[in-house]
């Protein structure tokens, strides 16, 4: 996961461009690397821009999940069994096993201040790896990486929390 | 009682199915006379999606591959009823001069067998009276057609005008549209719905892919074998045959009454010929259920076969040979809608009652 202070992302971004706002947020993320520039930007224009309250519940456990979500703006709690795993901001991104499981999520997400989220839904990322199959298997090998990341961060933890 | 009704989740998925289903029916209702052309277009639609997209990772724009793809379907089109209309037209002539001899053969047929119950047992059917009582029917449904005829040619120009207009204006917008109308939906329901409509979308269009392609290999295939065994008109009967097939099980039933009114026009009456007639119909059907659907369409429809017929009648019932052939996608979509709804209604209920228990 990447953070970025949004007072850097301010200063520096052309305002009013949204897509290429959030391409260059989605372009610094693991799950982007190595895939083009203007590919992203193109995947871009398929999401789905969503704002949320302060306080609101994005999605629960149990729920069937079908997006990876990255924060644009606000910030987003991730909670399992009310423990708090993560406190995430803009150019964050979560929720990303349901690009390849069709199960249901094991946490919850709750916007911690008003906050616009991107979705990029797992049937996006089926048209768009039919469209193009090369940038589609990087992607999925992104995603591969993120996970055996993740897993391995849990290990670790838990293997700490037995010691 | 009605809360206890309203609060479980079977009682709510009932309700936002229900609906659901009222506001597609009060839309039909309205665009009743667009429904035909609607429906083809997105049978289209459906078929020249993946085209377009060929077209797109190519380099062309959304405006340029829609159009491309719109001058291919008018291409194929115009050169398809160039070759093919002028045989389906002779066809037709030929058609219609052995009609006459068609209910003579009949009539002859009904005479002969009465004849022989009254020489065995004695019955006395009159054969003449019930013959005529069926060609003054015959008659009055022919006028009726004839006078139809005029309003079947100004619907068909109709349909040639619109429906590449609106498969254009499909290929081109539909996904803007679709995004449109559901990032209406609200934050608590919005991956549910993409999920239900992913599932709904990609079944129907597999389904209309398939039958489609299915259609095209029954009107080959029986086309082949009523010109092997020598019946007149062959591709006006195959083409026939390959258009009822797109009705699940009565329609096959009824591709073979034509084939079997022509092998009967012949005098003296050829019994080889009606049942090589049924011949060609039984074994294009084999071949379409052992190798054509499992291979092209295959589980793109889990109905029963029962809901599937009683379907296929209402819907003929109330909406004619259109509704036939639209019933199994719809009955297929209604019931994947009713599932999915089910499924989240359900999860999200599990979760309020578990941490209400929780507190």
């Amino acid at each position: 996961m990447n953070s970025q202070h949004p007072l850097w992302q301010n200063l520096f971004k052309p305002k009013g461009d949204r897509i290429s706002e959030v391409t260059e947020m989605w372009m610094s993320t693991p799950l982007f690397e190595k895939i083009p520039a203007k590919e992203c930007r193109e995947l871009v224009k398929t999401m789905h821009p969503r704002h949320y309250k302060k306080g609101e519940k994005i999605f629960s456990s149990g729920e069937i999940g079908a997006s990876v979500v990255l924060i644009r703006n606000g910030g987003v709690e991730i909670k399992a069994a009310e423990k708090l795993l993560a406190e995430l901001n803009p150019a964050d991104f979560f929720g990303e096993v349901a690009l390849i499981l069709d199960e249901p999520r094991t946490a919850d997400a709750i916007a911690t201040d008003d906050s616009e989220l991107i979705f990029f839904l797992r049937s996006d990322l089926e048209e768009w790896v039919k469209r193009s199959p090369r940038s589609g298997a990087q992607f999925m090998l992104n995603i591969a990486i993120v996970l055996a990341a993740r897993l391995r961060h849990t290990n670790i933890l838990l293997s700490l929390q037995n010691s | 009682m009605m809360q206890l009704f309203f609060n479980h989740p079977l009682g709510r998925t009932i309700t936002v199915f229900s609906l659901i289903c009222v506001t597609i029916l009060l839309l039909a209702a309205l665009l009743s006379p667009l429904l035909v052309p609607i429906i083809l277009s997105f049978a289209l639609y459906a078929l020249l999606e993946p085209l377009s997209e060929v077209l797109e990772r190519h380099g062309l724009s959304r405006s340029t591959s829609s159009l491309s793809v719109l001058l291919i379907l008018v291409s194929v089109a115009a050169l398809v009823f160039s070759i093919l209309l002028p045989h389906l037209a002779k066809q037709l002539s030929v058609l219609q001069t052995q009609l006459p001899d068609v209910w003579q053969s009949i009539m002859g047929m009904g005479n002969d067998i009465s004849q022989r119950l009254f020489n065995f047992l004695g019955l006395d059917i009159k054969s003449t009276s019930i013959t005529q009582h069926f060609f003054t029917q015959a008659n009055e449904w022919g006028t009726a057609a004839l006078i139809q005829g005029s309003n079947v040619l100004i619907s068909l120009t109709v349909l040639l005008i619109l429906v590449p207009i609106f498969t254009f204006f499909l290929v081109r917008d539909y996904h803007s549209f679709r995004n449109y109308m559901l990032d209406k939906l609200p934050n608590s329901n919005f991956e549910m719905g993409w999920l239900i409509y992913h599932r709904v979308a990609h079944q129907l269009q597999e389904y209309i892919r398939g039958i489609l392609m299915q259609s095209g290999i029954m009107c080959i295939m029986t086309s082949i074998g009523f010109y092997i065994i020598g019946l007149d008109s062959p591709i006006l009967l195959g083409a026939t045959a390959g258009v009822l097939n797109l009705i699940p099980y009565i329609g096959p039933l009824l591709a073979m009454v034509l084939p079997i009114l022509l092998a009967l026009s012949n005098v003296p009456i050829e019994l080889w010929l009606i049942g090589a007639a049924i011949s060609v119909i039984v074994i294009a059907q084999l071949i379409d259920s052992t190798i054509v659907i499992p291979s092209v369409i295959a589980n793109a429809v889990n109905l029963h076969p029962l809901i599937v017929i009683i379907g296929i009648i209402v819907f003929g019932n109330l909406f004619g040979f259109i509704g036939m052939v639209v019933a199994t996608p719809t009955l297929a979509s209604a019931n994947i809608i009713y599932r999915g709804l089910y499924q989240g209604i359900k999860t999200r209920s599990d979760l309020t009652t578990q941490v209400v228990a929780e507190q």
